[in-house]
């Protein structure tokens, strides 16, 4: 058989590493084949390509000196990185965790997601002793740098092309062949300059008419994090062709320049030119639930299953506000469904368990409780054993719960919720002062969490130290203004003060 | 009520039915807890990244060691060499 055809068939099948292996003996024989070395730029490139459009991490120089943020005091509801207006009409707080950046919890956890947005430097600088979720120290390092060693180290024998000795002029005119280059400067080297001079060369050699240089000239300054220039070439290449992706890739440049309803405008645009394409939607969705609005992301969601009924981050972000909004059996058909799907891991089973728990099917809670510790990996295990210390404590066994909130600080030493409940559980057996310890170090874990605050609070007005009690509950009341034992409990302090 | 003491508890407890005023009951506040947290899934981009981080983290350990056993195979070599001071 023709190897390059040989090579083609596995490049089809996706046996990348197959083609890539055929093409190098073939490019040994003949350094000169243009097309067995533009499929090999190819295959490389197919194994370590990922979707931009789903978000990416953002390293800690990016979020703390971030001059991009147009409004430093946004108006509420306008912005996704000042506090969410409390009342936007889904579950509160009281409910619905939060993540550390104080919105509320999804049901899908992305690259960009992960972390949440630290407030300041202290909370930023913090994040990273957990091991678990190390923050970059910028965008150009991390992820990017790792995957980057990651296919030298598979290719063995040296990088495939030395792009310091490429000839980039010449390629930029060569079409044929540019664009499978340029995706493999960008992806698999990660070497954005280089790939933002091919595009800018290229684009130059076809007079500025090819859309598809825009957009990738686009993605390369939104790499480098201009993205005013990202815009006029995302906009520019839009005005040529409309493409889905160049509409996300505007999108996210306006969240990047946290302008939510500009990107929430891109994105209705292109649901005109492409009625129903769930990416837009889920987009849609996903900005409204950053935004705090999480009846609106529940109807995006809602409209994107219509189009694709067996979309993953739908079924899952309207599961979990089902369960939220106090409807666990209705959360359970969602999560379910999941299960059917194929979907089978430590998250799901632990879903699964809540939900039948506070839908009263108690026959299944234990088993889905037991498949997600079998299935648990290092990052999951201590939420699992957090939710089975709530099961413990919702058939009031209170020594299991105990054990169990314990068992998820062996796995995770900075989980601040089980912290609370631990201190929430020693406070009933009277040990205040351990209690007292355990609100402190919840509270300095997780900076987000009202609860610590509060319960810290309550203790202090118990043993008496009403000025450290009147200090605390407003803490835990700016985390949750609507909290209303924290507002009595201020009002009596503030009576006690005045009577004195 | 309990079916053995209830006929000196219930001769004990009145019931009160106000005539006028406002009817209340006592409210606690308890200890607020942190609620179940269900857990997000990994969308697919995430688990890529994950996958492909771990794929090169495998591959750089197994290339250590393969290092390091030429090493220990090297080090056995140069020890067999050394004199032996003991």
């Amino acid at each position: 058989m023709d190897p390059l055809f040989l090579a083609l068939s596995n490049f089809r099948r996706r046996n990348f590493e197959k083609c890539v292996e055929i093409c190098t003996e073939l490019l040994n024989k003949n350094p000169l084949d243009q097309s067995v070395w533009s499929l090999k730029t190819r295959a490389l490139t197919e194994q370590v390509w990922v979707d931009e459009c789903d978000g990416e991490e953002e390293g800690l120089a990016d979020v703390l000196m971030d001059d991009n943020t147009i409004a430093s005091v946004a108006r509420p509801g306008t912005s996704l990185r000042s506090a969410p207006p409390s009342s936007a009409g889904g579950p509160s707080q009281t409910f619905r965790p939060s993540t550390q950046s104080g919105r509320p919890l999804s049901g899908v956890v992305r690259p960009g997601s992960q972390g949440g947005r630290p407030g300041t430097m202290d909370q930023a600088l913090r994040t990273p002793r957990t091991a678990q979720t190390a923050r970059p120290v910028s965008a150009t390092s991390g992820r990017h740098v790792r995957l980057g060693t990651a296919s030298m180290v598979s290719t063995g024998d040296g990088p495939f092309i030395n792009l310091a000795r490429l000839n980039v002029a010449k390629y930029a005119n060569q079409q044929n062949i540019a664009k499978a280059l340029f995706e493999y400067i960008y992806f698999h080297e990660n070497d954005v300059r280089h790939a933002l001079d091919l595009a800018a060369q290229a684009t130059q050699a076809l007079n500025f008419k090819d859309w598809w240089w825009k957009v990738q000239l686009g993605r390369c300054y939104y790499r480098l994090g201009l993205f005013r220039d990202a815009e006029k070439q995302f906009k520019s290449a839009l005005k040529q062709q409309d493409n889905i992706n160049t509409f996300l890739s505007l999108g996210r440049v306006y969240i990047r320049l946290d302008q939510p309803m500009a990107s929430l405008d891109v994105y209705k645009d292109g649901l005109d030119k492409f009625p129903g394409e769930v990416t837009l939607l889920t987009a849609i969705s996903r900005i409204y639930e950053g935004l705090n609005d999480l009846p609106k992301a529940v109807k995006f969601y809602k409209d994107v299953l219509q189009c694709d009924a067996t979309h993953v981050e739908a079924i899952a972000c309207i599961g979990t506000n089902h369960f939220y909004s106090d409807q666990p059996e209705v959360a359970l058909r969602f999560y379910r469904r999941l299960l059917q799907m194929g979907i089978y891991n430590c998250e799901i089973f632990n879903n699964l368990g809540l939900c039948c728990f506070y839908a009263q099917q108690y026959d299944m809670t234990l088993t889905c409780f037991e498949r997600a510790l079998s299935l648990a990996t290092d990052q999951g295990i201590a939420d699992v054993w957090y939710n089975l210390g709530h099961i413990a404590l919702g058939i009031g066994d209170i020594n299991l719960a105990y054990q169990c909130f314990r068992l998820a600080l062996v796995s995770d030493n900075d989980h601040g919720e089980s912290y609370n409940n631990l201190g929430v559980l020693e406070y009933r057996r009277g040990n205040l002062e351990t209690a007292r310890a355990f609100f402190m170090t919840s509270a300095s874990l997780s900076p987000h969490m009202y609860q610590p605050h509060y319960n810290h609070a309550k203790l202090a007005h118990k043993v008496g130290d009403l000025q450290t009690s009147f200090i605390i509950v407003q803490k835990a009341l700016n985390l949750f203004p609507a909290h209303v034992d924290s507002q009595e409990l201020l009002k009596t302090l503030e009576t006690h003060f005045q009577t004195l | 009520m309990r079916e053995g003491s209830g006929t000196a508890s219930a001769s004990a407890l009145k019931e009160v039915l106000p005539r006028k005023g406002i009817l209340y009951q006592e409210d606690f506040a308890y200890l607020a807890l942190c609620r179940p947290k269900l857990m997000p899934l990994k969308s697919v981009t995430l688990e890529k990244l994950e996958a492909m981080q771990k794929n090169a983290q495998d591959k750089l350990r197994q290339q250590q060691q393969q290092q390091q056993e030429q090493q220990g195979l090297g080090g056995v070599g140069s020890s067999a060499a050394r004199p032996n001071i003991f």
